[in-house]
């Protein structure tokens, strides 16, 4: 990036805008500790600036800079993502939005709150808890994820069994163009809200959202033991089919429970067969009637076993606490699969399959987050400080999407890693429906570049499949116990 | 710091590397908050400490890095967050200790080191001068050491030797005198708890200071010890439970010991028309567990109003003055004393109270130079005036 802009932005944002390579550095990661000897061989992790605007204006203002001279932007919230998403592939600017915080109005009788995006889903939770209201639904990461990074992504986790998807939920938003223009977009508009929903900031930068909230209500929780994967099938099954909508239901298959176990953390010390968890949430005699519903299954099946409520409670209460097991570890490897929920008892067992197959162990869990969908996150232990077993063991994060892939599945979420497997994401007339859109909002290619649409060279997905399923041949070979 | 996390937790190397960067305790960190880049969210620092410790010294350490360690008040929110449960607080200390050990650390370290080993407390009085607090009382003397007592005040170096916080010793013994309690204090006996060399790295001299207090503690066969300060009474409680092996010794946070007496019925409290906030003690609550103590003598004083701030119990934010933060960055200390302030003026309360005269330092001057209308007191000193 040319010096000059640089240190015409370092003179405009004063102490939010820093060049030094030690703070720079930081934002060249995020969750996957992807070794640098293979970052650095195929994109460019570490941004030239990273610049904090605190307003809408300034965002434009960034963005007007960057459009005149074709500089890469990467928009970087809560970085709580693990593909890179929010991490540079082009160096360029490196847009923090956190100083984009806090609420800007409660339309109480329209039921909705306009907030800024950098404002993380627990500082919206405990604002609007305050007014007797909440979220419809937040991402298991709330205290980290912010309300523009959720939304940019997916949009699916703890609530949207029973108020849908974060994009069903929104309003509008304002948003800044890559050219710099600031636009209120909403379904009617062109371009329409749908475009910016799982965009990861390949678009535009959002900068506020308008979203719908709900009144605080009671819980109730609930956990079942289940003998085997299909018994649990049926059981969630019968849930997600009775009167009374799930507000969030989330399982763990028998390995991850064992893990869980063997570090302490395991709901009434279980480690054998699978659970669910059910909350409930809605009127008392909503809740009563959950209670009833949950009771019969019990009393119609034995081998449904309840477990005692505190337990359940616990659980709740530990909603946002899924890398506990990265205890185990010291490092986690793994593939987030969005898959129908029918698949869910042939891909685990083949998931096991896998682990017999490579002499390690699986675990899975997840949040059944449609009545047909699931967002499945099956993981494994690795160790990063030893780098070629590690990057060999990267390869197996891809059999792992393979299987789901095999059940209807694919990758939830792309940013950079996830890319080469576009093709499995979205059928080719939706990817090509997807690419024309991103011509048409940011023909410069400026917006978060490398991620999305199409894997960078190195990564297109015939080298992708080949360098992986070479790697994962020499981890069964060698790799036994890695 | 959960008992989960505490223990949890194995060695520096292995915390780190368990670390998975999602930024919870990011979210809770105060001077992230005032700072606003990643290198000084604490899984930043855990981080860049994983590539320099976890990964065989990859990375050498740098000023910057040991900057941002130093821009910490130990407050242990992260902790609370942590999604892995690692006590991040104990990690932040590990790390000072491995940076002191490599003679890295900030020179305002070593200054508050040569000033402790010279004189016993951390300012540079003569530290036989402890009681000089006391020439107030009616009764100076009778604070002088004595063996037996029932129970000993630990009055710490602040409250003993900064005049603005001379109020809180003047209050606790006011108090204790009106109910009737057998107590001593160590007097020039009574030498710096260790915290801040705890906090600075230096954990072995740290160790002959807590050694030295035990040592007279048996000497003058006390067994129930009470401290005003949230920092001492969290070395006493936590650190020194080695050299105190063997001994019985019940340590307490004054809060405690005088809500003790309101229930047994030895103080009596007036009614005060008064809305009152409370600001808990990252050493106190969050470090240490007591939360109820102080908000149960609150609220058995009559007509106080009770109001919480938005952040409290376990979330509650620092004051900005624990960690040594001030001595390496006072301005940094001084932002977080006001995020704080924001707070106090949000509840619309007339007083603010709290139970460690750190942190009654820290408000007073940010509500000071925010020009809020609010009284800043010590939870003893609120005792006082209900007594009349
Ligand atoms: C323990 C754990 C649990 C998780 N649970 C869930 C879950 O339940 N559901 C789920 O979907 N994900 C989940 N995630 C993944 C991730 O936390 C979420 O997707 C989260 O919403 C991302 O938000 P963020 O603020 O961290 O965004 P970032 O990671 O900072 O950014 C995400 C993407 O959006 C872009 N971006 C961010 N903000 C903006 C903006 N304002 N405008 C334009 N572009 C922007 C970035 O460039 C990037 O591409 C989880 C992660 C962890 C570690
Ligand atoms: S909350 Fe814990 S695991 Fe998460 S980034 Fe912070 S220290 Fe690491
Ligand atoms: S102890 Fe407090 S100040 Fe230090 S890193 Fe943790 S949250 Fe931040």
């Amino acid at each position: 990036m040319n010096k000059e802009i640089v240190q015409k932005m370092l003179e405009k944002y004063g102490d939010r805008a820093t060049d030094s390579m030690f703070e720079r550095s930081l934002y060249a990661r995020d969750l996957a500790p992807v070794p640098a000897i293979l970052a650095n061989m195929l994109i460019k992790t570490l941004p030239d600036i990273v610049v904090r605007p605190s307003n809408t204006e300034e965002v434009a203002a960034i963005m007007k800079t960057a459009f005149a001279n074709n500089i890469p932007v990467t928009p970087r919230a809560g970085a709580s993502t693990v593909y890179f998403n929010s991490v540079p592939t082009k160096s360029g600017i490196l847009m923090d939005l956190n100083l984009i915080k806090g609420i800007v109005g409660l339309d109480e009788e329209g039921m909705t709150v306009t907030v800024k995006a950098g404002t993380t889903w627990s500082e919206l939770d405990e604002f609007l808890n305050n007014q007797g209201l909440a979220p419809k639904s937040f991402p298991s990461s709330a205290p980290a994820a912010t309300i523009g990074g959720w939304f940019c992504m997916m949009g699916y986790g703890i609530g949207s069994m029973k108020y849908g998807s974060l994009l069903s939920q929104v309003k509008s938003i304002e948003v800044v163009l890559p050219d710099g223009s600031i636009k209120k977009v909403s379904q009617e508009t062109n371009p329409a809200l749908d475009w910016f929903v799982s965009s990861e900031g390949t678009l535009g930068i959002i900068t506020q959202l308008e979203v719908e909230v709900r009144k605080l209500t009671n819980m109730k929780h609930f956990l079942l033991q289940l003998p085997d994967a299909r018994k649990m099938l049926d059981t969630m099954k019968t849930i997600i089919d009775a009167p009374v909508v799930p507000y969030n239901m989330h399982f763990s298959d028998q390995e991850c429970l064992k893990a869980m176990k063997a570090l302490g953390f395991s709901p009434a010390n279980m480690d054998i067969g699978c659970i669910i968890g059910i909350d409930y949430e809605g009127s008392d005699e909503e809740l009563k009637q959950a209670q009833e519903i949950i009771d019969s299954l019990a009393v119609a099946n034995k081998l449904v076993n309840p477990i005692p409520q505190e337990s359940a409670e616990l659980e709740w209460e530990e909603r946002f606490k899924a890398l506990k097991l990265k205890r185990g570890g010291p490092s986690v490897l793994g593939a987030e699969v969005w898959l129908p929920i029918k698949g869910l008892p042939a891909y685990l067992e083949d998931v096991q399959k896998m682990a017999r197959g490579y002499g390690l162990n699986l675990f899975s869990y997840g949040h059944v987050v449609t009545p047909e969908y699931a967002t499945v996150m099956t993981t494994f232990y690795a160790d990063e400080t030893q780098t070629i077993k590690y990057i060999i063991n990267l390869s197996l994060v891809k059999k792992i999407h393979d299987i789901g892939h095999r059940y209807g599945g694919n990758p939830y979420g792309v940013g950079l890693w996830n890319s080469p497997m576009i093709g499995r994401i979205h059928q080719p007339p939706q990817l090509g429906e997807l690419r024309k859109r991103k011509q048409a909002m940011d023909s410069k290619g400026i917006m978060n570049p490398g991620k999305v649409y199409r894997a960078p060279l190195m990564l297109n997905p015939f080298n992708y499949s080949l360098g992986m399923n070479v790697l994962a041949g020499v981890r069964r070979v060698f790799g036994k116990g890695w | 710091m959960s008992k989960e996390s505490d223990k949890l937790y194995s060695t520096l190397e292995k915390e780190a590397l368990i670390c998975g960067r999602c930024g919870y305790c990011r979210s809770a960190c105060p001077v992230y908050q005032v700072v606003g880049w990643e290198s000084a969210a604490p899984r930043g620092k855990i981080s860049m400490a994983r590539d320099i410790f976890s990964k065989k010294q990859t990375s050498p350490i740098t000023d910057d890095f040991v900057k941002r360690l130093s821009q910490c008040t130990l407050c242990g929110a992260c902790a609370n967050e942590c999604s892995t449960s690692i006590d991040t607080r104990k990690l932040w200390l590990d790390l000072r200790k491995r940076i002191a050990d490599l003679g890295k650390q900030p020179k305002a370290y070593d200054a508050i080191r040569d000033n402790l080993l010279a004189n016993k407390n951390i300012t540079t009085f003569d530290n036989a001068d402890r009681l000089e607090w006391a020439q107030d009382l009616d009764e100076p003397e009778q604070l002088e050491p004595r063996a037996g007592a029932d129970v000993c005040y630990f009055v710490g170096c602040v409250s003993a030797f900064f005049p603005q916080a001379a109020q809180i010793p003047l209050a606790v013994a006011e108090i204790l005198t009106e109910a009737e309690v057998d107590f001593t204090t160590m007097g020039g006996e009574e030498w710096c708890c260790g915290f801040p060399l705890i906090g600075s790295g230096f954990v072995d001299d740290s160790k002959q200071f807590i050694k030295h207090n035990v040592d007279k503690i048996k000497e003058f066969e006390i067994h129930t010890l009470i401290a005003s300060c949230a920092s001492c009474y969290h070395v006493w409680k936590h650190d020194s439970e080695e050299a105190l092996a063997g001994y019985e010794l019940e340590v307490l946070h004054t809060t405690e010991y005088l809500a003790r007496l309101i229930k047994e019925g030895k103080i009596e409290l007036n009614e005060l028309d008064e809305v009152v906030t409370y600001h808990d003690p990252c050493d106190l609550g969050r470090n240490s567990g007591i939360y109820d103590a102080p908000r149960e003598i609150i609220n058995s004083i009559p007509g106080i109003k009770f109001v919480e701030m938005q952040h409290h119990h376990q979330a509650s934010l620092c004051c900005g003055g624990g960690g040594n933060l001030q001595s390496v960055d006072a301005d940094v200390a001084s932002k977080i004393a006001h995020l704080r302030a924001e707070e106090i003026k949000a509840t619309g309360a007339t007083i603010i109270v709290s139970a460690c005269q750190q942190c009654e330092q820290m408000l007073t001057t940010a509500i000071r130079e925010a020009k809020l209308p609010v009284k800043v007191m010590d939870l003893s000193q609120l005792i006082l005036e209900a007594m009349g």
